[in-house]
């Protein structure tokens, strides 16, 4: 499946989720498909905190749906993250996990292991109960709207099986925020959403 | 849990609660167990055991983008492995971060392997300007509300460094 238009296919069916995205890659393709700049938080070169991140604002928020995406080259970095999640059950928590088989923030460097992860079944072996893959755009569009819309009782996790970008996409724009920007502008549309108060303070 | 070790911990989390810290995110460290234990208890906090401590730094920074208050709770050795996420996160978007951490590897810490944490950990905080308040006695349990305050003025992370003599009693 191609990577960017995997994310065309899920931004279409966006339907007012808070995003959180991942070095590298998945930044550069939300980017690029949404140009969003208020309810998307382009957590860069976090080497993978994203869905925790995205955990902590759930948690704090739990009227709101949070989209966390991670490629799998963070997830090699700190598995044990799926622990967490299990642990906190969130049911407005979808953290998608973007399998490209490589480091693509880093022009597709090898990832250990590669041929053998199955990020699925590890993902139910510590317990998740919600578990999706997706490996094509048709899949993604047939059956991402059921997976989303349910009712969930806990939280849900999607693989995602991508190609690597190419060399060109490779090029594609970084999101181009200064870090505080992107902070303000972000958590000024989460208070506009739930009247809460981040930063002490409201204009 | 001896009695004035209870009664450390619980003005802890008395003080925590007082700033409206409402998430810890914890991982052990011995000194730290009684605290750990009386939070994981307290109805006021939502309690989060991480499995690492980079972990505890993204969970709270992300409780902070949607106004939960939070601390991170961790050992010294634990702190040495966030630097990264610290200046990734904390430093470059500027969110408030309060963390507490023990104060390893100084005299009376017979631990042989946390003399590395008394080697670099006061330098290491030096190093990235990152401020810290060292607590060494139950009557300074209130500073804990100072300091959390002013990561939301610093708009960066700070952290408090529990003494051995605060949170094992002194001899």
């Amino acid at each position: 499946m191609n990577y960017v238009e995997c994310f065309r296919a899920i931004a279409r069916q966006r339907t007012g989720e808070i995003v959180i995205t991942s070095a590298g890659n998945s930044s550069q393709a939300w980017w690029l498909v949404t140009r969003d700049s208020v309810a998307s938080f382009y957590l860069d070169a976090s080497m993978s905190l994203s869905t925790m991140f995205a955990s902590g604002l759930a948690l704090a928020q739990p009227e709101l749906k949070i989209w966390a995406f991670m490629g799998d080259g963070a997830f090699c970095m700190n598995p044990g993250m799926l622990m967490v999640e299990r642990q906190m059950n969130l049911p407005n928590l979808t953290h998608f996990l973007v399998s490209n088989r490589a480091y693509g923030g880093t022009s597709n460097a090898g990832l250990p292991n590669v041929g053998n992860n199955d990020y699925a079944g590890m993902a139910r072996a510590m317990g998740l109960e919600r578990v999706f893959e997706f490996r094509s755009v048709d899949a993604v569009q047939r059956e991402f709207p059921a997976v989303t819309a349910a009712n969930a009782p806990g939280h849900t996790f999607i693989v995602l099986e991508v190609e690597p970008f190419s060399e060109q996409e490779q090029k594609m724009e970084q999101p181009p925020f200064d870090g505080p920007e992107l902070k303000f502008r972000f958590g000024r549309h989460i208070e506009s959403l739930t009247g809460c108060n981040i930063f002490g303070y409201r204009i | 849990m001896t009695e004035k070790t209870s009664s450390t911990a619980a003005r802890i989390a008395d003080e925590l609660a007082s700033c409206g810290v409402k998430l810890v995110a914890s991982l052990p460290d011995n000194w730290v167990m009684d605290v750990i234990d009386t939070i994981e208890r307290d109805d006021r906090f939502v309690h989060v055991p991480v499995n690492r401590e980079e972990s505890a730094i993204g969970l709270c920074s992300g409780a902070y983008m949607g106004a939960m208050g939070s601390a991170a709770l961790m050992g010294a050795s634990g702190f040495m492995t966030v630097v990264y996420a610290l200046t990734k996160i904390n430093y470059t978007y500027e969110i408030p971060l309060f963390l507490m951490a023990t104060l390893r590897g100084m005299a009376g810490d017979h631990h042989k392997h946390h003399v590395s944490n008394g080697l670099y950990l006061l330098p290491l905080l030096d190093a990235i300007k990152m401020p810290y308040q060292i607590i060494d006695k139950p009557q300074d349990v209130a500073l804990i509300s100072r300091c959390y305050r002013h990561t939301r003025t610093y708009v960066r992370p700070m952290v408090v460094l529990f003494t051995r003599d605060l949170l094992r009693g002194g001899h």
